[in-house]
């Protein structure tokens, strides 16, 4: 039974982390508002990975009905407050998380579902799996089970609702935090010139998140590797030609 | 004093016709919820959803023109609300009439135009173009049905409508004057209100939900409000043109909220229609049925 105990469900939270109660009580009143309206109306990101998202659709249909909690899917990143991992993450799907992930706007949650986002379950031995999530992503809850049933999946996200009403879910800010570490890990999987549209570190900046830990030996990396990002070229009719005049 | 008495309307109509726009949102998800065997939303949901989008830490513009945009579209709602005569507020009813609120209505898919188009998404380009066409296919037959309404009472100022409907009792309203055009602003409601099986821009499956597909916190807030508004102008319309509008509003809320559930309860049970089907259906039976409808209470 001991062995159970071991399976992670939060990540450490540290102290530091946690809600920062203002002085003024009405500003206190406000955020307790604004907090409890987070928890009870969360939009999920429809990207499924591996096996557990078969476990979804009962428990947002008739059945287990995830609206009752004010949960509802959403379809693109820039809407979504949660993104469900709901199995193995491979490493060309992990790349696709973690752009989707930094695209989410803050305060946003990543739910690890099943066994092996723990820690790589039964593709612990696969070349091409990304074992333990955490490594590359904050995680807020994880769900375990090979696969969880959708009774399990509505109690990790009632554990999710208990956490943001109470101000502790603040994994996100780990990730601006703790950039460099995270970075390294991609790094360390995905190659040194792997970079994303998305300027994390001007973001960390503007929330105020930098520490001396955002800041690196991987970052330096990702900005001497790092090209401006350009609108693409919109050229249908020379390519167009160009095919014609391949095919002639 | 009059102008006060104006100040105050102007300000109350909006905010009434928000307050009901919400409850006509939990409507549909419930509406929704109940016919797929679900328990559906708890009844602040909306409110929950609006004052989250607005809190959010992150909130992504992408230039002047997108924030622009969102306020055209909730704008030209509020502006729309106060045209709308509702019992013991006429606002500026008296002076807009039907054919400036069949404009104001425009107001709102323009503004999101002009927002999506800053965002340079391709997918909400795609929409946008898709809900320009949908409110193409729309319009005509509505502007069928308003000048319809507006021969039959000998009128287009909508107070004076309601007042003609009130005075003469149920043989004067208009879904007994002319049930044809009644029928018409059926079938095109779930299009103005950009529901299925007419929702052809939002789209979740091909296009990510179209126009909104950038829109994130206080810009899909201002959306979810919008909605909420569009629904309300909605039921409001219909209504004041056939179902004799109403003097108080133990009487008037039923009937608008009436009107709003027909075309939900019908929506969920059908799929989408393709783009140019849509075009092809409203120009065919909404509008032969318009056409109809005109020639008879013309005749
Ligand atoms: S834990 Fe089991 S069900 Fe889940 S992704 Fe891994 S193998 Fe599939």
């Amino acid at each position: 039974m001991n062995e159970l105990d071991k399976i992670p469900v939060r990540q450490e939270i540290s102290v530091a982390q946690g809600s920062v109660k203002r002085s003024n009580p009405l500003a206190n009143v406000f955020d307790e508002l604004v907090r409890f309206c987070q928890s009870r109306s969360m939009f999920m990101l429809h990207y499924c990975t591996g096996c557990g998202a078969i476990e979804l659709p009962p428990a947002m249909t008739s059945r287990f009905d995830m609206e009752r909690l004010g949960i509802q899917p959403m379809v693109t990143p820039r809407q979504a407050d949660i993104l469900l991992i709901t199995g193995y993450v491979s490493v060309k799907t992990l790349k696709r998380i973690i752009l989707t992930y930094e695209q989410m706007p803050a305060p946003k949650y990543v739910i690890g579902i099943c066994s092996c986002t723990v820690n790589g379950g039964m593709y612990w031995q696969s070349y091409a799996t990304a074992k333990v999530l955490k490594e590359y992503l904050p995680v807020d809850i994880y769900i375990a089970g090979c696969m969880p049933r959708p009774e399990a999946v509505i109690s990790g996200l009632r554990d999710l609702m208990g956490d943001i009403k109470s101000g502790s879910a603040s994994n996100w800010k780990r990730y601006f935090q703790n950039y460099d570490h995270y970075l390294g890990n991609q790094q360390k999987l995905f190659d040194e010139d792997w970079q994303t549209p998305t300027d994390i570190i001007a973001e960390a900046e503007h929330y105020g998140l930098i520490t001396d830990q955002t800041l690196g030996e991987h970052t330096a990396l990702l900005q001497k590797h790092q090209q401006p990002l350009e609108a693409l070229e919109f050229s249908l009719g020379e390519k167009r030609e160009k095919i014609r005049g391949e095919n002639q | 004093m009059h102008f006060l008495e104006l100040l105050v309307e102007l300000l109350l109509m909006p905010i009434l016709a928000f307050v009901i726009g919400l409850a006509m949102v939990l409507m549909m998800r419930r509406i929704g919820a109940r016919i797929q065997r679900r328990v559906g939303p708890p009844v602040l949901q909306p409110i929950y959803d609006i004052i989250k989008l607005y809190s959010k830490d992150t909130q992504i513009s992408h230039g002047l023109m997108h924030e622009i945009g969102i306020i055209m579209a909730v704008g030209g709602y509020i502006a729309a609300e106060t045209l709308l005569p509702v019992p013991g507020l006429d606002g500026l009813a008296d002076k807009g009439g039907a054919v400036t609120l069949a404009y104001m209505l425009m107001i709102p898919a323009l503004g999101m135009a002009l927002g999506v188009g800053q965002c340079a998404n391709p997918n909400g380009s795609i929409g946008i173009s898709r809900a320009l066409t949908a409110m193409l296919a729309y319009d005509i037959p509505f502007i069928l049905v308003i000048f319809g309404a507006s021969y039959v009472y000998g009128t287009t100022n909508l107070a004076e409508m309601i007042s003609i409907q009130q005075q003469q009792g149920v043989s004067s309203w208009g879904i007994v004057q002319m049930p044809l055009l009644a029928l018409t602003a059926l079938l095109i409601l779930p299009a103005i209100m950009g529901k299925h099986p007419f929702e052809i821009y939002v789209a979740p499956a091909e296009i990510a939900t179209g126009p909104m597909v950038e829109m994130s916190g206080k810009f899909m807030g201002g959306l979810f409000v919008m909605q909420c508004f569009q629904l309300y102008t909605a039921g409001v319309i219909f209504t004041t043109l056939f179902l004799g509008g109403g003097v108080y509003w133990i009487t008037f809320l039923p009937k608008i909220f009436l009107v709003v559930a027909i075309p939900m309860s019908v929506a969920y049970l059908f799929p989408r229609y393709r783009t140019e089907d849509v075009l092809r259906l409203m120009w065919k039976w909404p509008m032969l049925l318009g056409l109809i409808g005109l020639a008879v209470v013309m005749k």
